[in-house]
């Protein structure tokens, strides 16, 4: 067996990234029923936010783990439920700063936020977060992603968030230096807005700003630490024998190298193998045989998994096993 | 007598304690409006920070952006200020 794909220390994380339509679902899905007919509780998480993990297993999944096989474990995450309440909370957060904030119209823009660009990233970030950290129940915890685009920018975001709050903890520091300067000479400053008056902290155990930063750091870090950890998470890039999914393969390969992610296995999906020669399609089969060859050239470090097109769709849980220990090796 | 004296000394010393940090309390008005800028930024169109983070520090702004915005209104006067603070008339 495969063993980036089992727990080493702790629990294991296993990314699923991929085009659309090369079958990131039923590979990933036929991993988690094989890793968990092995014994491993295993909860598989489709983030994907056009879900279709549950037809794959044939059943319906929500937002809560859903109990599939003996230690198989199933959830769909609602984006737009995510978002909603996500907002809602944040809404209710700043109700009472209303009168201040006249400015920029608040209310108006949490109307348009859930459409603004990056929320959905950012949501998505942050229900990977909340997974990983209750992540000790289980053994493996397997993400199905949306198609790579979206997957690489919710990868990259951990990197980049922490680039800003570092700025902002640094510009944070010097305005309460200055505070604690002019504090240390006036004495206590008190500031006033509409008649009510505000404390104006200046050490950094006391500032709600900087207490929210340092937290968000906190956060951030942990979700970086895990996905940048050999022993912990894998990505799998699942592809199809053809030129267009081994272009996104390559670029996949090369950002999670920036950003220091793991990236072990390549799954080629649907692999079309006939015994003679068939005329009509023998341009694809040619391509195909191209395209494998190149794999093998550009993933010199990478493990390779052939995975051949079968007859009948693979669906339900004795397909998903049977490929999936294709996958993992035994 | 002693009272109006105490009083005298006190009233003294405040105003060259106000003018001592005047620049300071400049500079920190200052960051303030950056900081609060910084976190707006996508209003004014230059690149934001994380949503969730923004959200997050939001609701503890009163200041920051009571600052910003008063500095919002007072723009076009800023070398007035500046010129007052170091005396050029």
């Amino acid at each position: 067996m495969k063993e980036y794909l089992i727990p080493k220390e702790g629990f294991r994380v296993l990314f699923f990234i991929g085009k659309g339509g090369v079958g990131k679902t039923t590979s990933s899905a036929a991993v988690s029923a094989a890793l968990s007919k092995r014994g491993y509780k295993t909860l598989i998480v489709s983030i994907d936010p056009a879900h279709n993990l549950g037809d794959v297993f044939e059943v319906k999944l929500n937002d809560k783990p859903k109990q599939i096989a003996e230690s198989l474990y199933a959830m769909e995450l609602d984006m737009e439920k995510l978002i909603k309440t996500y907002l809602k909370h944040l809404e209710e957060n700043l109700k009472h700063m209303y009168r201040y904030l006249t400015v920029i119209n608040l209310e108006k823009y949490f109307e348009v936020l859930s459409f603004s660009p990056g929320i959905e990233e950012y949501a998505t970030l942050e229900a990977i977060r909340e997974i990983l950290q209750k992540g000790d129940e289980w053994d493996v915890i397997i993400f199905d992603t949306p198609p790579t685009g979206l997957t690489l920018r919710v990868m990259a975001l951990p990197h980049i968030a922490l680039i800003w709050v570092n700025k902002l903890i640094e510009v944070r520091r010097k305005i309460l230096d200055k505070r604690r300067t002019i504090e240390n000479i006036q004495g206590e400053r008190k500031f006033m807005v509409d008649g009510e008056e505000y404390e104006l902290p200046s050490r950094e155990r006391e500032d709600p700003v900087m207490k929210e930063l340092l937290a968000y750091k906190e956060e951030i870090e942990f979700v970086r630490d895990i996905i940048t950890n050999r022993d912990r998470t894998s990505v799998v890039a699942v592809m199809n024998a053809e030129m267009l999914p081994l272009y996104e393969t390559e670029r996949a390969h090369e950002s999670l190298k920036k950003f220091k992610i793991p990236f072990n296995l390549v799954v080629v999906n649907k692999i079309i193998e006939f015994e003679e020669e068939v005329s009509k399609i023998k341009v694809r089969m040619d391509t195909q045989k191209k395209v494998l060859g190149e794999i093998h050239k550009k993933f010199r470090d990478v493990d390779i998994v052939k995975v051949p097109m079968f007859e009948e769709e693979p669906r339900g849980l004795k397909w998903l096993e049977r490929i999936g220990g294709l996958i993992i090796g035994d | 007598m002693f009272e109006n004296l105490k009083a005298f000394f006190r009233g003294f010393f405040s105003s060259f304690k106000a003018r001592s940090t005047e620049y300071l309390e400049f500079e920190e008005r200052e960051l303030e409006n950056v900081f609060a800028l910084i976190l707006m930024g996508s209003f004014v169109g230059i690149p934001s920070p994380p949503t969730t983070l923004v959200m997050r520090i939001m609701p503890h702004m009163v200041r920051e952006i009571y600052v910003m915005q008063r500095r919002a209104g007072e723009m076009d006067d800023i070398f007035g200020e500046l010129a007052g603070m170091f005396e050029i008339t």
